[in-house]
């Protein structure tokens, strides 16, 4: 480790072209996906919502690529105006209880002690709940809709991130360099948030990236239950559970929001595995 | 600044842990003087770096710290936690022994530079850039402005000492405690940090503790030194008079296991046996069982640190005995 105090030109240029392939796709996924739920209208051929008595249960064709529902509604114009909303709870589902846990667990995860021990009775209570029935019973008692939704996957879900970077706050406050910024005279919130957590937060995003498929499903099942986004409005869930009478008759309705679902999971998914190779490489 | 001042005074420090079984670091007392370099020596496990990191209230919470530790006038070990922050980094720096895990890896290395700079100065973000720059070209890392967009990974062992030891004199220490600095480097690089290490403390007129378990560092670089076994200070002297005459029947065996050059060769000599665990450290002097000067006070009575000279200090029953001996170097 005493030579080549610059690395070679060669390795870096390696270095930086080689990005990670799932997350070349996944991140091309994501950023089709979120165009279309910023522009919706302009993807859409038709008004989600206008019903169209001459064309009710109409199959795939050239006019309608997707099908009609039973109010004789664009499937495709839906799916894609759905983009809108199931993009919000993918983001607003996850990012506070990231942002909370990742605070709580920072902080938890250097203290260590009494706060490790109360934690860890917290996660323990948490866990021994199903998520979703944990959701569905709070989601119940402050009434359905998104915004309750989103409160309700907060107060569960920090859970998770706190544990993660508590576990490796944990183990980055023993290295030398958590020292040294002992040694240093920072105070420990500096330490905390400035030295240890960017050395923490890498398992945490990963995670992010798969919890906000996980959060478009938990959307979609509430939705579908009757629990999330309410109808007429476009959602893959509800829209999923509208069609579920006509599902012998008129597959298209169900199927298609379901492909979506898939879809996006999929550019979530690739792009957390993609972010995981990078930042190891990284290292 | 007076040059016989001390700047750092030591006093009956005590460092334990597994709540008082285990004594790392036993009543140990010494000062640095302003200017100086003073070499910390001894085996592994002998309670040099629990020495340094008692002194900067950096021991594990498992741990507990008595005595005192008086800088400028004040006491670090009862100092609120304001003023303690002050004093790290601020006013002492430590730099450590891995030059490797001590660097932050996600960090870009001005911002490492830049934090202490912020903790310690009220410099402005132009201000705190031309710093770094110039923190950079002193200790010898050429192309600062692009090196300091680096991360640590980007520098060699040597390089990220250099860095280390660039955050470290951020604000101008006026003691500088370094934890076997050159330990994980090469020998070539070695030599190179600690001769950067004495130019700065002329250039910047501060002190310095080093710990290390090289004589020849030693010798290469310190004003005074003090040996340590198991957890106390067993002889202290200028590093000519203990050399020249060691008086602790362990600073002799110590001395006579460094090779020399220039000499005709012949064996090394090694101390039998290896130091105690902490938790079964003989009674008597801690050193008898290894010691072929012991004699029965030694197995019965631990020897007080008696000063024979001004700051010449030996812990030996037997050290007319030991010095008669001659030393091996």
């Amino acid at each position: 480790m005493t030579d080549a105090t610059t690395p070679l030109p060669a390795a870096e240029s390696v270095r930086r072209t080689a990005l990670p392939r799932p997350l070349v796709f996944g991140a091309a996924i994501l950023a089709a996906s979120i165009m279309v739920a910023i522009f919706p209208t302009a993807f859409a051929p038709y008004d989600p919502n206008a019903f169209d008595y001459g064309a009710l249960l109409h199959g795939p064709s050239l006019a309608h690529p997707f099908g009609t529902d039973n109010f004789g509604r664009d499937v495709l114009s839906r799916v894609i105006h759905a983009y809108t909303i199931d993009m919000q709870i993918a983001i607003f589902a996850t990012i506070f209880p990231f942002l909370i846990g990742t605070v709580i667990g920072a902080l938890v995860g250097y203290a260590g002690g009494i706060a490790e021990t109360l934690f860890g009775r917290v996660v323990d209570a948490v866990i021994t709940f199903p998520f979703l029935v944990l959701v569905i019973a709070i989601v119940s008692v402050l009434g359905p809709g998104l915004v309750n939704m989103y409160i309700a996957v907060g107060v569960v879900g920090w859970v998770f991130y706190a544990r993660i970077i508590a576990a490796e706050v944990k183990v980055q406050k023993r290295l030398d360099y958590a020292d040294a910024g002992r040694a240093m005279g920072y105070t420990h919130l500096r330490i905390i948030f400035g030295h240890l957590l960017p050395n923490a937060i890498t398992p945490a995003i990963v995670y992010w990236m798969t919890d906000m498929a996980l959060a478009i499903l938990l959307g979609s099942s509430l939705g579908y239950l009757g629990l999330g986004a309410q109808p007429p409005a476009a959602e893959w869930g509800v829209q999923i559970a509208d069609g579920k009478n006509f599902m012998a008759t008129a597959w298209w309705i169900s199927v298609f929001p379901g492909l979506a679902i898939v879809l996006t999971g999929l550019g979530f998914s690739l792009t957390g595995d993609g972010l995981a190779e990078l930042l190891r490489t990284k290292r | 600044m007076n040059a016989s001042a001390p700047a750092l005074e030591v006093r009956n420090l005590t460092t334990t842990f597994g709540g008082g079984r285990l004594t790392a670091v036993n009543d140990v007392s010494f000062t640095v003087r302003a200017g100086e370099v003073l070499g910390l020596v001894g085996e592994s496990g002998s309670g040099k770096s629990v020495t340094l990191r008692s002194i900067m209230r950096l021991v594990p919470a498992s741990g507990s710290v008595s005595g005192y530790v008086y800088w400028q006038g004040r006491d670090i070990l009862t100092m609120s936690g304001a003023d303690l922050r002050g004093v790290r980094g601020g006013q002492i720096s430590m730099i450590f022994q891995e030059p490797m895990t001590a660097l932050n890896p996600v960090l870009p290395v001005f911002t490492q530079i830049e934090e202490n700079l912020k903790a310690h100065t009220g410099l402005d973000r132009a201000g705190r850039a031309a710093r770094a720059r110039d923190l950079m070209d002193l200790v010898g890392i050429p192309d600062a402005a692009r090196r300091l967009k680096e991360y640590p990974h980007q520098f060699s062992g040597g390089m990220r000492q250099r860095v280390m030891i660039a955050i470290a004199l951020a604000s101008n220490p006026k003691l500088l405690l370094a934890d076997e600095p050159t330990t994980a480097l090469d020998v070539t690089i070695q030599d190179q940090i600690l001769k950067l290490i004495l130019d700065l403390r002329d250039e910047l007129s501060m002190s310095v503790v080093l710990v290390t378990h090289d004589l020849g560092v030693v010798a290469a670089t310190c004003d005074r030194m003090a040996v340590m076994y198991a957890g106390r200070i067993v002889e202290t002297g200028t590093v000519a008079e203990v050399f020249a005459q060691p008086n602790h029947a362990y600073t002799r065996g110590l001395l006579g296991s460094v090779p020399h050059a220039g000499t005709e060769r012949s064996m090394l000599l090694s101390i039998e046996g290896t130091p105690p665990p902490l938790d079964r450290i003989p009674t008597g002097c801690a050193f008898n069982p290894r010691c072929e000067f012991a004699t029965e006070p030694c197995r019965a009575r631990v020897p007080e640190l008696e000063e024979i000279a001004p700051a010449r200090r030996i812990a030996c029953f037997n050290r007319e005995a030991v010095a008669a001996a001659g030393s091996p170097v």
